[in-house]
């Protein structure tokens, strides 16, 4: 059927691998790396990182590269840079926007590959912006990263990419078939491949599992991979996220060798990985902590309304914590139908008389629980 | 853009032949029927048939804009038309309502030989049983702790096509066994005879009936014909369904039938939202999949219902470890031999796929990832409102914060406006945040336009946003990048509600 209307006729396919986009999420939580800062400093990591996004620009004439700090108090964008946008640039500017403040001089160094001096330049001036704009009330007011903005807005550069390369996709896909065939028919039409890899340090993510655990989904959906490199801390937030979207994790026991790691690990786009055997985390932990005392819980109570999870089914006042809705416990147990039944006396009966009268040990099929 | 195609389909939808009182109806009532709407008009083009559409719409709208305006203009109005239809999808209403996230829902298929009409191709019947299987995929997707069952009205009778249960793959094996058997002695099962509505709401209400209380009980009916035949008195089931606390759903293929809107707006509440008329099979799909969003749990339930019925409760679930094992074993649930699988926390039974009800202990196993799920139904992501060049001169947004993709430019700002004093200006502009805040509250439940600045701005972190990430962002993502990015428990609060929901 297909082969006949002719439609295929439009589609070109490329031979050689597609491009490829590359998504890198950095956590640059402060406190994380000052405990590193013995093994692997922070500019160390940099540096190893610029290896690898050169690495992965040459290996593909068309592989794009995103970088974006997940800082602790922003989630910064480090590669492509963005134009400040700042209110009080209107009334000296006069409201014209033609000069972009954000541009960034790029020394001319004839014995450097272009694309690699960009990136390399503006993520490090980008880097060192953050750091500087980085007040000590910052580092003060929370011990842990952004990753969930960082992740959102990889998340829908990535989406914003795909469509670029694949304008046709825009007028014709609408939400409900993405959502629903997100596997079969949009893979086959979108030539951009893209990943993300998160190189993660910080330990505790649990105040922002809700928007993590919706970036996972909603990369579950579009068939973006999550690579995780955990260079310090545990969370198996993160493990869950390369889990659930088939990514790579990677906890190496000695951070130094970050480089090796990277290139090893982490270069193959999805085309080479179908030809590989990938590091995997083995076993996930799937079992749900408590909210009320995050005890890790084999057989948890849910409220049917927030779902929330608790430990134990005495609450106060048989109150949820979370919404406040009244919670009874005896609803919990499902009422399954209960079969009535078969009398004693009957079977008694059948086994006295059966050869006697075979009419009489007609069941009389009474005992059938009815519903209806 | 009263003029759009879109919302004289949408009104055709729901509006048009509303025959039942619908003043009375509660505020929540209301919004549900609000958001109802939405659904119907987030339709996409090819609901339009050829002969429907008006040719000023179409071809001489652009036409007489094109005599009076110039190029540049025009381009950037169909950029804007392109953007409104895309806007028109999102979901009108995320107010964060109480939603049924534990739903039992009884799908009830049409097999009478109505469904052999070739209205939709190649037959309602082969059409309808392929977007069936790809609703209850996407069922589950949305609502992976929830049960359903399939029946079908074949021939007069009421047939189980399936059981209550969680498992997406039964439900689809089934349904493809309408038309394939699996077994050489089953005939399939071709559309034949009359539907009767009332055995199937009779039997749906059966196999809701011992359902725990805290879920909902949802019928959903796609009725392809213009008749039932019944063997007793509907209207009697109908008071049954209301007691029982089942709502019913109807997805039309035919024309709008009495009986079917009665028994929709007599178990919703007086709302008749619920029955929705497909006209063609793209709108068949999109009806039925929008029936995947958890219903609204309404505060006043009709006063046959009990109080204490409908009680939330507390659910003991099992979170159980995967095992690894060398040697295959039996699986519990379909007495397999699999390698690898769930212990149930509570008995140590195998079970093969997760989520499932333990087939020795009746406790439901699940991950804490499908719990997580639901939650984007529970905190939606609030739509982001539409920014005027003046809102967009004065944040001096240049790109868009999610993909750096860059904005039109803004026009140069009037003369009489940079005349202005300063005082003024400071003046002018706080008028200008009173009267934005007075229209962000009255847009939270107007519908959505497009911009003219081509910019959206969410309100809590004042970023603005392109259109295709503000349609990334709601449909698929369900987070702010502008409010996560920033440390800011205010706004996080106001957008996620993350900060109560933390595990």
């Amino acid at each position: 059927m297909n082969g006949i209307d002719g439609t295929d006729r439009q589609v070109k396919t490329d031979e050689g691998p597609p491009p490829s986009l590359l998504a890198v999420v950095l956590d640059t939580n402060p406190h994380a790396w000052a405990h590193l800062s013995s093994t692997l400093p922070l500019s160390s990591c940099i540096a190893a990182l610029l290896i690898f996004i050169n690495a992965h620009l040459a290996s593909g004439n068309g592989n794009e590269v995103a970088v974006i700090a997940s800082h602790s108090h922003r989630a910064e964008w480090l590669y492509p840079t963005p134009h400040t946008t700042s209110p009080s640039h209107r009334s000296k500017l006069n409201g014209s926007t033609s000069s972009p403040n954000g541009t960034i001089k790029i020394p001319e160094n004839p014995n450097k590959y272009r694309p690699f001096a960009t990136v390399e330049q503006s993520l490090l001036q980008n880097f060192s912006a953050l750091l500087s704009s980085t007040k000590e009330a910052h580092l003060a007011a929370t011990p842990t990263t952004l990753i969930g903005g960082a992740l959102s807005l990889a998340l829908s550069y990535i989406a914003k990419s795909v469509l670029r390369h694949s304008p046709v996709d825009t007028g014709i896909e609408n939400p409900l078939s993405a959502l629903a065939d997100s596997e079969s028919s949009h893979t086959a039409r979108v030539p951009l491949t893209s990943r993300i890899l998160i190189v993660s340090v910080s330990g505790d993510l649990a105040n922002q599992y809700i928007p993590v655990m919706n970036s996972i989904f909603a990369a579950q959906r579009k068939r973006i991979p999550i690579d995780i490199l955990k260079l310090a801390g545990d969370t198996v937030l993160l493990q869950q996220a390369s889990d659930a979207t088939g990514g790579v994790y990677m906890k190496p026991e000695q951070p130094e060798g970050l480089l090796q790691y990277l290139m090893m690990g982490f270069l193959p786009d999805a085309t080479a990985r179908r030809s590989l055997v990938m590091p995997s985390a083995g076993g996930v932990d799937f079992r749900a902590a408590c909210f009320c005392h995050r005890k890790v819980v084999d057989i948890g109570f849910v409220c049917s309304v927030c779902l929330s999870i608790f430990c134990e089914p005495n609450l106060p006042d048989n109150l949820c914590l979370t919404c406040g809705s009244y919670l009874s416990l005896r609803a919990a147990q499902t009422a399954t139908p209960a079969l009535i039944p078969r009398k004693k006396k009957k079977k008694k009966r059948a086994g006295g008389g059966d050869s006697a009268t075979p009419g009489g040990s007609t069941p009389a099929g009474s005992s059938t629980p009815m519903h209806l | 853009m009263a003029d759009s195609d879109y919302s004289i389909d949408g009104e055709d939808a729901s509006d048009d032949e509303y025959v039942g009182p619908k003043a009375g109806s509660s505020t929540r009532a209301q919004a549900s029927s609000g958001k109802r709407k939405a659904q119907a008009t987030e339709i996409p083009k090819p609901r339009k048939l050829a002969w429907e559409t008006e040719p000023s719409e179409a071809v001489a709208n652009p036409v007489e804009a094109a005599e009076e305006i110039d190029e540049e203009v025009l381009e950037k109005s169909v950029q804007e038309r392109e953007e409104d239809r895309k806007r028109k999808r999102l979901r009108k209403d995320t107010k964060p309502f109480q939603r049924g996230i534990i739903r039992h829902v009884v799908l009830v298929l049409d097999l009478s030989e109505t469904m052999l009409e070739r209205d939709m191709r190649p037959n309602r019947y082969i059409t309808m049983i392929r977007y069936t299987q790809e609703y209850v995929r996407e069922f589950f997707e949305q609502n992976p702790i929830s049960q359903m069952s399939v029946l079908g009205m074949h021939d007069g009778l009421c047939i189980r096509v399936s059981e209550l249960s969680g498992n997406p793959a039964e439900h689809i094996a089934a349904i493809q066994g309408l038309r394939f058997p699996r077994s050489l002695q089953d005939l399939p099962k071709e559309p034949k005879g009359s539907p009767s509505l009332q055995n199937a709401l009779e039997l749906a209400r059966a196999m809701l009936y011992h359902t725990p209380s805290h879920g909902t009980r949802e019928v959903i009916i796609v009725f392809g014909s213009l008749i039932s035949l019944d063997p007793g008195d509907i209207h009697q089931t109908i008071k049954a369904c209301v007691r029982d606390r089942i709502r019913v759903s109807i997805v039309g293929m035919s024309a709008r039938l009495r009986i079917c809107q009665e028994i929709v707006s007599r178990t919703n509440a007086g709302d008749e939202s619920e029955y929705v008329i497909a006209t063609d099979q793209e709108l068949l799909r999109e009806l039925l999949l929008a029936t995947t969003t958890p219903p609204v749990i309404r505060s006043t339930e009709d006063t046959t219902t009990t109080p204490a019925e409908s009680a939330a409760a507390l659910m003991m679930m099992g979170f159980p470890s995967r095992v690894v094992e060398d040697v295959p074993t039996m699986c519990a649930c379909h007495g397999n031999l699999t390698t690898g699988g769930y212990t149930c926390s509570r008995c140590s039974a195998k079970v093969c796929s997760l989520p499932v009800t333990c087939p020795s202990c009746q406790l439901t196993l699940l991950l804490s990832t499908h719990l997580a799920r639901s939650y984007h139904h529970l905190f939606p992501l609030r739509n982001w409102v539409e920014v005027s060049w003046e809102r967009a001169r004065e944040r001096g947004s240049r790109e868009c914060v999610s993909c750096l993709s860059t904005f039109p430019e803004v026009p140069p700002e009037d003369v009489d406006d940079e005349e202005m004093q300063d005082g003024e200006r400071l003046q002018s502009k706080m008028d200008g945040d009173a009267a934005r805040q007075r229209r962000m509250d009255k847009e939270d439940s107007e519908e959505q336009k497009a911009s003219e600045s081509a910019r959206y701005e969410c309100r809590a972190c004042e970023s603005h946003f392109c259109i295709d990430c503000d349609m990334f962002c709601h449909l698929v993502l369900h987070n702010c990048p502008g409010c996560l990015s920033m440390l800011n428990p205010a706004s996080e609060v106001q957008e996620n509600g993350d900060v109560v929901m933390t595990g």
